[in-house]
């Protein structure tokens, strides 16, 4: 047996792998179970912050920069989305790419100017764009709405069902395609970049550039998911911008558990569930929830993931044993 | 020969207190240098100072015949000079192989790699020589602190240094891990790497260097072989006082 079989935990890779695949083959064979439109709408809420949690994690969970403002990717692109569809009849096969595109050129410019500079300047700065956006939405009640924001934009699909599908396909090629990131020698440079960055610069790597590309990346995809869920919802508003949804995102990584692309997914989903679950409760669901996220950060740090994985590494060590 | 590093007049302050002054080295192919001073003589600010990690007041750094002053290090490292840290600190979470690997990616080392090259193999073989290839797969935090400083050179000569600069690589060792790192050192100047070593335990250093830099205050007080610098009442002196007559 050769020694390096498992070096890089590859039966752990294939594992997760074939997980993902279940996962994706149970997003695509729910709605046969789950016919409820209400229940697919929460669906494709959960689909949308998985994208987003998991498109965040790349940068902040991977290098250790927290973004503060991912709501200013997720709305400018979503508000740019429903502009071009309002004023040039874009459809959002249209739409949703450009709404990406605008995004990464906004992570371009937010990500070099911050991110060659270490510390709290980037969180800073990222606070300080997704404050503006939406005080900028809040104010131009002429161009983009104000506090109304905007409605009739062209729907995603025809029916609820079909932007389940739409937003199921889109989590799970993300999902795929950042799990690859994250296991490639890009990921791994990312990795080392959040475990010591000078370590890494000593190591001839040039942290910058792919902090930059890093964030690029993840503000793409969140700039294509705010674009869908603008014609999901068929309206943009303020609140698409607002701190509190950077803050929510952020939270579904923690509690999930960060750099790991996984943690986010099971953050996002647990996250949605439980907030949706808790709504016949009124104020007291706010209580609840916060108390819920406070309790998981202090019992576990690392988050859920981390939890799950000892968990599981604990019973397959007693079957082992029992084994032998 | 030409002189593949040279340092001119080098300076650093920091606040009122002058960490470098004026410092000169001139180091040439498969030369083994060390440089040593007491403690907060400014032996890690020389090389934070050659690195790129703080930029001089003045001086200039010119690597084989180019600039190198206002690089910044990874830039320097690509260039052919890459260091270890003193307190090495690398990325913990990682296994030893993939610390190396790290290095791997690197523009200097993946052009000197053919494509068909692993960057895997290539850090393996680096372990190899180190003697770390069966730890290959253990994470670096459960590293020994022994075995930590032979990670921490591996993962520099992956960059394929031409110089590799060693910062205080004996401090917090025993006998045994400082004859397993003197050995690993004397190996890789056979191959004829080009090293400078800063280190303020003398007897380890001194059975390996050819020629000793002894610097106080940041200011270089002599320069000789070790048997001279052992000899001179400066660093006599600086190191243990001047004698009461």
């Amino acid at each position: 047996m050769n020694r390096y079989e498992d070096m890089f935990g590859l039966r752990v890779f294939y594992r997760r792998l074939i997980g993902l695949a279940i996962f994706s083959a149970i997003v695509l064979l729910a709605p046969l179970v789950v016919e409820d439109l209400y229940y697919l709408e929460i669906l494709f809420l959960c689909h949308y912050y998985v994208i987003l949690a998991s498109s965040w994690d790349l940068l902040s969970g991977f290098t250790g920069n927290i973004n503060f403002g991912h709501a200013f990717f997720i709305a400018g692109a979503g508000y740019a989305g429903a502009l071009l569809n309002l004023h040039l009849g874009w459809q959002p096969w249209l739409t949703l790419p450009i709404g990406g595109l605008i995004a990464a050129l906004f992570g371009l410019l937010v990500g070099t100017v911050t991110l060659r500079l270490k510390g709290p300047y980037f969180a800073s700065v990222t606070f300080c764009f997704g404050t503006l956006l939406y005080k900028l939405f809040m104010v131009s009640s002429k161009s983009l709405g104000g506090e109304e924001g905007l409605s009739g934009i062209s729907s995603l699909t025809d029916s609820p069902l079909g932007n389940y599908y739409f937003s199921g396909l889109f989590m799970v090629a993300v999902i795929f395609v950042l799990y690859f990131i994250s296991k490639s020698s890009f990921g791994l440079i990312l990795r080392s970049i959040g475990e010591n960055e000078t370590a890494s610069e000593g190591s001839g790597i040039n942290t910058t550039f792919y902090k930059v590309v890093a964030f690029i990346i993840s503000a793409t995809i969140a700039g294509v998911a705010g674009a869908m869920y603008a014609h999901a919802q068929m309206h943009v508003g303020p609140e698409m911008a607002h701190d509190s949804l950077s803050a929510l995102v952020l939270m579904m990584a923690v509690v999930g558990g960060m750099g790991s692309i996984i943690g986010p997914i099971m953050g996002a989903y647990l996250l949605t569930l439980v907030n949706e679950s808790l709504r016949f409760m009124g104020e007291l669901r706010l209580l609840i929830y916060s108390g819920a996220v406070v309790a998981v950060i202090f019992f576990a740090p690392k988050g859920l993931l981390d939890i799950f994985t000892r968990g599981i590494r604990r019973a397959v060590g007693q079957e082992r044993e029992k084994a032998v | 020969m030409d002189a593949v590093l040279e340092i001119r007049g080098m300076s650093k302050a920091f606040g009122g207190l002058q960490a470098v002054h004026k410092f000169d080295l001139q180091v040439k192919e498969k030369d083994i240098i060390g440089i040593i001073g007491p403690n907060g003589a400014g032996k890690t600010t020389v090389f934070n100072l050659i690195t790129g990690f703080i930029r001089p007041d003045s001086g200039e750094v010119w690597l084989k015949g180019q600039n190198i002053t206002r690089l910044k290090p990874f830039q320097i490292v690509n260039r052919g000079l890459c260091r270890t840290f003193q307190l090495v600190d690398l990325f913990k979470e990682m296994t030893a192989l993939e610390n190396v690997m790290i290095a791997c990616f690197s523009h200097r080392a993946s052009q000197q790699r053919s494509k068909e090259e692993k960057s895997w193999k290539v850090a393996m073989k680096f372990l190899e020589e180190v003697g770390l290839a069966n730890r290959f797969n253990e994470q670096a935090k459960n590293l020994a602190f022994g075995e930590l400083r032979l990670l921490d050179i591996a993962r520099a000569m992956a960059t394929r240094p031409d110089i590799l600069l060693l910062d205080e690589p004996f401090s917090g060792l025993d006998a045994e891990d400082a004859e397993v790192l003197s050995s690993a050192i004397r190996q890789m100047h056979q191959k004829g790497q080009t090293m400078i070593i800063i280190e303020h335990r003398l007897r380890d250093l001194l059975k390996l260097v050819e020629r000793v830099v002894a610097i106080v205050f940041g200011e270089k007080i002599a320069e000789g072989t070790p048997q001279e610098i052992m000899s001179n009442p400066k660093v006599v002196n600086a190191y243990l006082g001047e004698r009461r007559e």
